[in-house]
């Protein structure tokens, strides 16, 4: 919302900063007045890096991540597992992951989930490219790592049955407790999923 | 002061969910009391939340909600049926959701149609079951009967008369089947089967159960969902967005003949 009065180029710095999500009027003029305070420097810096998100960030061709250059590190490495591959709907999942230090295969990223209410459908993913992916080799294994919602769970299981004629092996992530959880207000669910995927101790 | 409460209960059906800044979702829910309602589920996206699991599209929960200045909130949330069964088979999911749809496009806020929650309870029961499609047709043709666009099926909706028993014309902008003589006069619409118009009639007087154990053959079956889809076209002004997930997934063909469940019509 450009405020009357305010000089053009801040009233269009408010406008774009408003753009952003969760980033309301006042916050966004607040971050607008920020900037102007501060050095240059700074904000010659937060316009670079703009740019550069937009200008040297690609797609990876093979598993969809962001990256730089295309193939990316990970499909690229010569340390990772590529009968391993791990599906997930965000480039951040991926990170996510990898932060758990625990898997060396390669992933794919679909960008996004089904949703037949909001009309995201299977062609809207990187589905395809995932079954050309497996079709082509080398894949033993497919990890199904969606978002244990309706949405992920419809995803996975449509990828599944895509999967299925080439005989590759499909898993999915187990489901159970969070860390630091709660059991009292633990959906059904997820408790009796929980139950089923109980541990020896 | 005869404020009123701050809070209110509900049971409802989740419908769909819209995240909201960094932690937060607005939640659309079906219920039999209140109607369809927004609210804010605060935190919710959070792996520790205590809501989370209990207020997933394609849930019956109980909610307690506080009002709000501008959207109430969700201050508590206990599931009735998580319809595990459901979201664990890809078509009654699709199914399931194309339904919820239905529902969220049909109604109004704040509108109380306890016979379509009890529907829609219903129907959700019986995809579970493993009932399959018919069970959305009687769905659709229920759903539009309660909101009084339920076509006219006994006999010509133009000139009154009894229809013989063959192939008549449905159609949507005349609100019902149309007779040989009246047809110019009815409008755009689709000639249906006696089967089709037999089926019309049985979910008329039918219970969701009785309807969804029919046995129907497979061209009077694909006829049918042709149908009621024009008439729930027709009254919406567009087609549902699940429809075409819900067809995606038919064509994928059931890998196995579905796992236990009933053993329901090949439809």
């Amino acid at each position: 919302m450009p405020e009357a009065g305010a000089p053009e180029p801040i009233a269009r710095l408010v406008q774009e900063f408003s753009k952003l999500p969760g980033i309301g009027p006042k916050s966004a003029q607040r971050l607008a007045y920020h900037v102007l305070r501060a050095p240059e420097d700074d904000a010659r810096a937060l316009a670079r890096a703009l740019a550069d998100v937009k200008e040297r960030i690609v797609f990876c061709g093979t598993c969809f991540n962001i990256t730089e250059r295309d193939p990316c590190g990970l499909c690229e490495s010569d340390n990772r597992d590529r009968t391993l591959v791990c599906v997930v709907e965000q480039p951040l999942d991926v990170l996510v992951v990898e932060r758990t230090g625990g898997f060396r295969g390669l992933y794919h990223v679909l960008h996004g989930a089904l949703n037949p209410i909001d009309g995201v459908g299977p062609e809207q993913l990187r589905i395809q490219e995932l079954l050309g992916r497996v079709e082509a080799g080398d894949v033993a294994e497919v990890i199904m790592a969606t978002n244990p919602s309706l949405e992920g769970e419809a995803t996975s299981m449509y990828v599944q049955r895509l999967l299925q004629p080439l005989g590759v092996r499909v898993t999915r992530l187990a489901r159970g407790l969070p860390s630091g959880a709660d059991l009292e207000y633990m959906d059904d669910l997820t408790l009796s999923r929980a139950l089923e995927g109980r541990q020896e101790l | 002061m005869a404020a009123r409460p701050r809070v209110y209960r509900a049971e409802g059906v989740i419908l769909r969910r819209r995240n909201l800044g960094e932690a937060d979702s607005i939640l659309t829910v079906f219920s039999g009391s209140e109607g369809k309602f927004d609210a804010i589920a605060k935190g919710v996206r959070k792996a520790r939340s205590r809501m989370r699991g209990h207020l997933e599209p394609l849930t019956r929960s109980r909610v307690l909600v506080a009002h709000g200045r501008t959207l109430d909130v969700f201050t508590q949330a206990e599931t009735v049926e998580s319809y595990r069964r459901l979201r664990e088979d890809l078509e009654a999911s699709a199914e399931a959701l194309y339904c919820l749809e239905l529902v969220d496009r049909f109604t109004e806020e704040r509108e109380p149609i306890p016979e379509l929650y009890a529907l829609l309870v219903a129907s959700l029961a019986l995809l579970q079951e493993g009932a399959g499609p018919s069970v959305t047709r009687f769905f659709e043709l229920r759903l539009l009967a309660l909101l009084g666009y339920e076509p006219h099926v006994e006999g010509c909706v133009l000139c009154g008369g009894r229809l013989p028993e063959e192939e008549a014309l449905l159609s949507p902008a005349a609100g019902g089947l149309a007779c040989r003589q009246c047809r110019p006069e009815a409008g755009a619409g689709r000639i249906v089967s006696v089967a089709v118009i037999k089926l019309l009639r049985f979910a008329r007087r039918a219970t969701a159960p009785e309807f969804a154990a029919m046995r129907v053959p497979g061209d009077a079956a694909g006829e049918l969902r042709t149908a009621v889809g024009e008439l729930i076209r027709y009254h919406l002004d567009r087609d549902p967005n699940a429809r075409r997930f819900v067809e995606g997934v038919g064509a994928l063909g059931r890998e196995e003949p579905s796992p236990p469940s009933a053993p329901d019509s090949p439809l």
